[in-house]
C-alpha cells in the first residue's frame, strides 16, 4: 500500500532539489495535473524538478523507504494519460525538464549522450550541428523529451527506415525505484553480456524507474531528400505501391504515410495557409520521402522512374514531386497538421493500432464497416504510418457540437476496433503506449503469460509499487 | 507572338545552415544543397501563368552559373518553361556582368517582358534586374506584388513604405518579383519527365564578348556573433535590475 507524504517528508524532498527545483503553488502545479488530450485530471501537492541524476536517486530512495508513489513526467505529450498523477493526490510528480545537458557527442562513433529532459527537437539539432542525423521524428518533437520518447518507445514518421525509439538507443542511465543508479551508458553496437536490461526500461512508461540519460545512435545526415505527394485509389493500391517501391531498389525510402481525402479536406478547412495542391480530388493520398547522405540527382531520377512506371500500371493516379524545400515543407505540413485539424473539427474517438502491412487494406475496410454500423454519424479519419503497419484509426464527431450520444458509443467502438485488431494478430497500441487509457483493455487483449511476466518483473524491480502507480499494470 | 524571358539564379537552398569557411574567405558550398532562388521561382510561375492565359507564346528560362545549374533550369522547364539557356561560367560574377550577359540573350530573343526575382537570397544584391533594364534602355518595375499586361503596357503594383503603388510601364520592360506575387505550383510527375526532353542551350560566358569586371574584392566573411544564452528572472523586479545592469534602463 502506498502512503500519503507527511508535511515533514515533503520538506525533506524539497530540500533535495533546493528552492529552484520545487513547484508547490497550485497555479504552478496545474499544468502537471492534466494530460495533453485532457482526458484525465489528477492531483498532487508537490512537483520536483531535479537537476542531476544524484538528486533523482535521493528522491527515489526516500520515496521507496516511505512507500510514496512517484509519477515521472517529460514533455507531458502522452496520448494515454501516462504522465498524469492519480486523482487521489498522494503521489508526487518528478519532472525531468531541468535534466537537459547534452553530455557528449562522438561523431566518429555516431553516438550522442543526452540527459532525459532534452527536448527531442534539441537533440535533433545537436546531431545536425555535428553533421549527423538523429532520426526520431514526431509531431510533438518541439515539446516531448527524450526520456519520454524512450519511456514510451515512440514511433513517428521515420520508423520504416530507422526503427522505433528502442532501435535508436545503445546505452541508458536509469535510477531504479530504490534509488540505485544503473549506469549502462555504453556506446557499443555489439555487447552480448547477459540480459538486455536496457530494453526493460524502454517502453516501460516510467513504471520500472526513471531514465536520466541515454546514449543514442546517430546516422549520416541526408543531403538529398526527394519528397512526393501521391494520389491513389485505395489503401490496397498504397500497399502495392510500397511493395513496388521497395522491390525496385528504393532502399532510401524513409517515409510512407497514408492519408484519406477527408484529412486533406480537414487541413484545408482548419489550418491557415494550406490548400489542396492537386487540381482534382482523389480518395487517398500517400506522402513518400526517400533520402540519402549523398548530394545527388540520382535519387530523384530513380524515384521518378519508379513512380512513372507505377502511374503507367495505374497503381497511382497522380504524383506531385516537391521542387523546393518550401514545397517539401508544405507536403509535410499537410501530414503533420492532421491531428490539429481533427481537433478543430470536433471531438474524436481515437485508436492507435497496428497490423501487418498486407492486412491493412482489409483491416481498414472491415473496421470502417464495423464503426459505421455502431456510429453511422461518425466521420472516419484513418491515417498513419502505413510504411510500418500502424494506423491512427479515428472516428470524429460530424461537427464541433458536443454529441453526447456519439461519445456514449466509445466503449463499443473501442471494443470493435481492438477486437478486429486482435483477429489480425495486431496491436491495440502501436506507438502511444498503455498509460491509464488502455490499462484495463491490456488485460483482455494481451497474452496471459506475458501479463504474468510483466507483473513478475514489476515486483522484482519495484516491490512497493511506487513507480507511476496504476499505469500499464493495475496496482494491488 | 510574344516571348517572356525569366532569369533565375542557382543559390544555396534556404534551408541549409550556412557555414563560413574557417579562413574567412567565403562560405562553404561543397556538398551543399542548391536550389532556384525563391524569388526567381515566383518569376517563373508568373511567366508560366501569363502563357497559360494566352498573353505570351513562349517562356524562356535563362541562368548564369556553373554547369550544375542545368538542374535548376530543368526544374524551370518542369514548371512550364518552353526552353532554357545556360550561360556557363564556373566562378561567381558581379551583378553588372550578369546583367550584361542577360542583355545579350535579350537582344537575341527580343522578349516582350523580362521577369526575375527582386533579389537573390545568397548575396542580397537586388541589382541585376535594374541594371539589365538600364543597359537595355527599357522601363523597369521592381518588387511587383501584382502584374497585369494590357497590350503594349503593364500595370505593376508594388509594396512601398506607405502602402501600394501602381506603375504603368511600356513594354518591353523588366519586372522583378516580390514574395506576394503568387505561389509557385506543384509540379506533376509527367511534367518532370517531359522537361528532360525540352531544349536546353549552353553558351559560354567567355565566348559572348561580355566584359567580366571585378570591381569588388571580398576582404573577409565572418559568421554573425553567437547569441548569448538568455537568463531566467524570477520576477519583474529582477527583470528591471537586470535591464539596469545591462544599461538598457537608466
Ligand atoms: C501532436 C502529437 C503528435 C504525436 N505523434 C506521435 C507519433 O507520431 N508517434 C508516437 O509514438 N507518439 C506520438 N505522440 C505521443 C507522445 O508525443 C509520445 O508518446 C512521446 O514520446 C511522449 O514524450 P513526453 O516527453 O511528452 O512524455 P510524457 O508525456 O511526459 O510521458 C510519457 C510517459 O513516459 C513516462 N516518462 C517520461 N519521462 C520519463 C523518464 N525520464 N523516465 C521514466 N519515465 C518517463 C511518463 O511517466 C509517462 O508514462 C504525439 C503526441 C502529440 C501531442
Amino acid at each position: 500500500m502506498l502512503n500519503t507524504p507527511t508535511p515533514e517528508l515533503l520538506n525533506q524532498l524539497k530540500q533535495i532539489v533546493g528552492p529552484s527545483g520545487v513547484v508547490d503553488q497550485p497555479q504552478d502545479i496545474a499544468p502537471y495535473l492534466v494530460d495533453h488530450r485532457k482526458l484525465y485530471r489528477g492531483a498532487t501537492s508537490l512537483v520536483l524538478r531535479p537537476e542531476s541524476t544524484e538528486q533523482v536517486s535521493q528522491i527515489l530512495k526516500l520515496c521507496h523507504a516511505h512507500h510514496i508513489g512517484v509519477v515521472p513526467v517529460g514533455g507531458n505529450t502522452s496520448y494515454c494519460g501516462g504522465a498524469t498523477p492519480s486523482s487521489a493526490g498522494n503521489e508526487i510528480v518528478v519532472s525531468l525538464s531541468r535534466l537537459k545537458r547534452i553530455r557528449h557527442i562522438d561523431p566518429d562513433n555516431y553516438t550522442l549522450t543526452v540527459e532525459a529532459g532534452c527536448v527531442l527537437a534539441e537533440v535533433q539539432q545537436a546531431a545536425e550541428a555535428a553533421d549527423r542525423l538523429f532520426p526520431l521524428s514526431l509531431g510533438s518533437e518541439g515539446s516531448c523529451q527524450i526520456g519520454g520518447n524512450l519511456s514510451t518507445n515512440a514511433g513517428g514518421t521515420a520508423v520504416l527506415r530507422y526503427g522505433m525509439a528502442r532501435d535508436l538507443v545503445l546505452g541508458l542511465e536509469v535510477v531504479l525505484p530504490d534509488g540505485r543508479v544503473l549506469d549502462d551508458l555504453n556506446a557499443l553496437r555489439k555487447n552480448n553480456t547477459g540480459y538486455d536490461l536496457r530494453d526493460l526500461f524502454i517502453g516501460a512508461e516510467g513504471t520500472l524507474g526513471i531514465i536520466t540519460a541515454a546514449t543514442l545512435k546517430l546516422y549520416p545526415l541526408p543531403r538529398t531528400r526527394v519528397t512526393a505527394l501521391v494520389a491513389v485509389d485505395d489503401p490496397a493500391a498504397a500497399v502495392a505501391l510500397l511493395s513496388f517501391l521497395r522491390s525496385s531498389g528504393s532502399d532510401a525510402l524513409s517515409t510512407f504515410e497514408l492519408m484519406p481525402r477527408i484529412a486533406i479536406e480537414l487541413v484545408c478547412r482548419h489550418i491557415a495557409g494550406i490548400n489542396d495542391p492537386f487540381d482534382d480530388t482523389h480518395p487517398w493520398y500517400v506522402l513518400i520521402e526517400a533520402s540519402t547522405a549523398q548530394l545527388t540527382d540520382h535519387l530523384t531520377e530513380e524515384l521518378s522512374e519508379v513512380l512513372v512506371r507505377s502511374q503507367q500500371n495505374q497503381l497511382v493516379r497522380e504524383v506531385l514531386l516537391a521542387q523546393s524545400s518550401s514545397q517539401r515543407e508544405f507536403f509535410w505540413r499537410i501530414r503533420e497538421t492532421i491531428p490539429e485539424a481533427q481537433t478543430r473539427a470536433g471531438g474524436s474517438i481515437k485508436h492507435d493500432v497496428s497490423v501487418s502491412i498486407s492486412d491493412l487494406p482489409k483491416f481498414i475496410e472491415e473496421g470502417t464497416a464495423l464503426c459505421k454500423g455502431i456510429a453511422p454519424e461518425g466521420v472516419m479519419v484513418i491515417y498513419g504510418h502505413l510504411g510500418d503497419g500502424s494506423l491512427h484509426f479515428n472516428i470524429n464527431t460530424p461537427d464541433a457540437g458536443a454529441h453526447p450520444e456519439f461519445f456514449a458509443k466509445k466503449t463499443a467502438l473501442n471494443n470493435a476496433v481492438h477486437e478486429l485488431a486482435m483477429r489480425y494478430r495486431g496491436s491495440i497500441s502501436a506507438e502511444h503506449g498503455i498509460g491509464q487509457l488502455k490499462r484495463d483493455e491490456l488485460v483482455e487483449f494481451k497474452n496471459p503469460v506475458a501479463m504474468q511476466l510483466m507483473h513478475t518483473i514489476k515486483q522484482a524491480l519495484d516491490p512497493h509499487g511506487i513507480m507511476n502507480p496504476g499505469k500499464v499494470l493495475a496496482g494491488d | 507572338m510574344s516571348k517572356i524571358l525569366v532569369c533565375i539564379k542557382r543559390v544555396i537552398d534556404y534551408n541549409v545552415r550556412i557555414r563560413v569557411k574557417p579562413d574567412g574567405s567565403g562560405i562553404v558550398t561543397d556538398g551543399v544543397k542548391m536550389s532556384i532562388n525563391p524569388f526567381d521561382e515566383i518569376a517563373l510561375e508568373e511567366a508560366v501563368r501569363l502563357k497559360e492565359r494566352g498573353i505570351a507564346s513562349e517562356v524562356i528560362v535563362v541562368s548564369l552559373g556553373p554547369t550544375e545549374t542545368q538542374q535548376q533550369l530543368r526544374v524551370g522547364l518542369a514548371m512550364g518553361a518552353d526552353r532554357a539557356i545556360l550561360i556557363q561560367h564556373d566562378t561567381a560574377v558581379e551583378p553588372v556582368t550578369v546583367a550584361r550577359a542577360f542583355l545579350k540573350v535579350v537582344e537575341q530573343e527580343a522578349p516582350l517582358l523580362v521577369i526575375t526575382g527582386k533579389q537573390a537570397i545568397d548575396d542580397d544584391n537586388a541589382q541585376t534586374g535594374q541594371m539589365l533594364a538600364a543597359l537595355w534602355n527599357r522601363p523597369q518595375a521592381c518588387f511587383a506584388s501584382r502584374l497585369e499586361i494590357n497590350g503594349n503596357s503593364a500595370l505593376v503594383t508594388r509594396e512601398v513604405d506607405d502602402g501600394m503603388e501602381t506603375l504603368e510601364v511600356d513594354l518591353p520592360a523588366v519586372v522583378t518579383t516580390d514574395l506576394r506575387l503568387n505561389e509557385p505550383r506543384y509540379v506533376k510527375l509527367p511534367e518532370i519527365m517531359k522537361a528532360k526532353k525540352k531544349q536546353l542551350d549552353v553558351l559560354m560566358l567567355n565566348d559572348m564578348g561580355v566584359p567580366v569586371s571585378q570591381q569588388f574584392t571580398t576582404l573577409k566573411v565572418s559568421p554573425p556573433p553567437v547569441r548569448q544564452k538568455g537568463v531566467l528572472v524570477k520576477d519583474a523586479k529582477e527583470l528591471i535590475d537586470q535591464l539596469k545592469l545591462k544599461g538598457v534602463l537608466q
